[in-house]
């Protein structure tokens, strides 16, 4: 089972960066193997925005977190 | 091979740090004369625009100019590449091929890769660069060019030497005119111009405006590696204007490895010159305030000035901020100064 601090320790290493930009990266929730997250800020609706960080920060949780599945954008 | 002309010296840009000034002068020097040039670096660093560079500037710059990497052919191949074959000089030769020595005749040829040329085919490239002849694969005579041979390595060629894996006649042959080209890392104060740069390109070319750049993604620039050094920053730049959406890039428009790799600790600075075999003093508190006055004068570069910003970046308050910019002596870039800073300089060579 994947803890919610371990996706949060991920997420920590960039978040300082989007915070700066005056956007997040919310982890909404973990269900089993999987974390959910929600964009925030100027570039929540910003299809290029999910889609490089879609791709980037689910490969960094699954070389971080050994069961890691997948991630969610909701 | 490039297409004649495709490269045109207002496309290089110079840049603040140094180190790349020195080297275009010396581009500027050794562009005079016809001796080996040979061009060290990581790949990315930009070798072969230094060896247009040096062609556009010779007085070769009507004659060719021909690049090829060595690391594209097998080893078989590589031969009848540089020198040409004769018609029937093996299954598939069913006309006369001149070589890339030939096609380069009068200009300038670029052997890129040259660290990955075979041992038994450095014989033969010694034999041509010496002589200034060239045979054909199945050909038996020798055909004179006139060519200045520029190699580029991305390894030491020296230690491939001591290693045996490089013949030494060959390297000495090579290295008279050596230009060592820095990793991006090396000179982050480029990255700035460079960034610029290459966003008013790709946005020229799509037809966009040029994006405006959020300070936090500068700061994620400035730290992160950058291990395919200008190329990658050239695809990075490529790869945001390409799916820019609002004309202004923030991080969440960054691939996530720039953004993780920016967000990594910086690696303790090398701890080298202490020595433990001839210790000698040093001050722990002018240690730590260089430490400090480097930090602040780089947050607030990257905050454009903006101390809450800075403050932010630093995960410091804004007062305690103001107060370690007066005990470190420092003040903040005038808008002037910042504006010079970020002013790019072209190649006028």
């Amino acid at each position: 089972m994947v803890s919610r601090d371990q996706v949060e320790n991920v997420l920590g290493r960039i978040r300082p960066m989007m915070q700066a930009d005056g956007g997040d990266i919310e982890l909404v929730d973990v269900q089993g193997n999987s974390a959910h997250v929600r964009l925030t800020g100027m570039c929540a609706g910003c299809p290029s925005a999910h889609m490089t960080l879609y791709a980037g920060v689910e490969l960094a949780l699954r070389d971080e977190i050994k069961d890691f599945e997948e991630l969610v954008v909701v | 091979m490039r297409a004649p002309g495709a490269f045109s010296p207002d496309d290089v840009v110079v840049g603040q740090s140094a180190r790349m000034r020195a080297i275009f002068d010396f581009v500027r020097v050794v562009s005079r004369s016809d001796s080996s040039v040979i061009i060290t670096g990581e790949s990315g660093t930009g070798k072969e625009v230094i060896a247009n560079l040096l062609h556009h500037s010779s007085s070769r710059r009507h004659q060719p100019f021909v690049a090829v990497s060595c690391a594209l052919f097998s080893e078989n191949l590589i031969e009848t590449e540089l020198f040409g074959h004769e018609r029937g000089a093996f299954t598939g030769a069913i006309k006369d091929k001149p070589g890339r020595f030939e096609m380069a005749q009068g200009g300038t040829l670029f052997l890129d890769d040259i660290d990955d040329v075979p041992l038994s085919m450095q014989v033969k490239l010694l034999r041509a660069i010496q002589n200034r002849t060239v045979e054909r694969v199945g050909g038996t005579r020798s055909i004179n060019v006139n060519v200045r041979v520029v190699t580029g390595s991305k390894r030491d060629l020296k230690k491939m030497v001591a290693e045996g894996n490089f013949r030494e006649d060959l390297f000495y042959r090579l290295n008279v005119l050596p230009i060592v080209l820095p990793p991006l890392r090396e000179r982050r104060e480029d990255i700035p111009p460079l960034t610029d740069f290459f966003f008013r390109k790709f946005a020229a070319l799509r037809g966009i405006d040029v994006p405006a750049v959020s300070p936090a993604v500068r700061y994620a620039f400035a730290r992160y590696r950058w291990p395919g050094n200008v190329r990658e920053l050239e695809n990075a730049c490529e790869r945001i204007v390409q799916t820019c959406t609002c004309g202004t890039v923030r991080t969440a428009c960054l691939a996530a490895n720039i953004l993780f790799g920016a967000g990594d600790p910086v690696p303790a600075p090398a701890a080298a010159e202490l020595s433990v075999a001839a210790p000698s003093s040093i001050s722990l508190d002018d240690r730590l305030r260089e430490v400090e006055s480097n930090l602040i004068t780089w947050a607030l570069k990257v905050s454009d000035g903006n101390k809450s910003r800075a403050a932010e970046l630093l995960s410091i308050k804004r007062s305690t901020l103001g107060d370690r910019i007066v005990r470190c002596g420092l003040s903040e870039p005038s808008a002037s100064e910042a504006e010079a800073a970020d002013h790019e300089v072209r190649a006028t060579a």
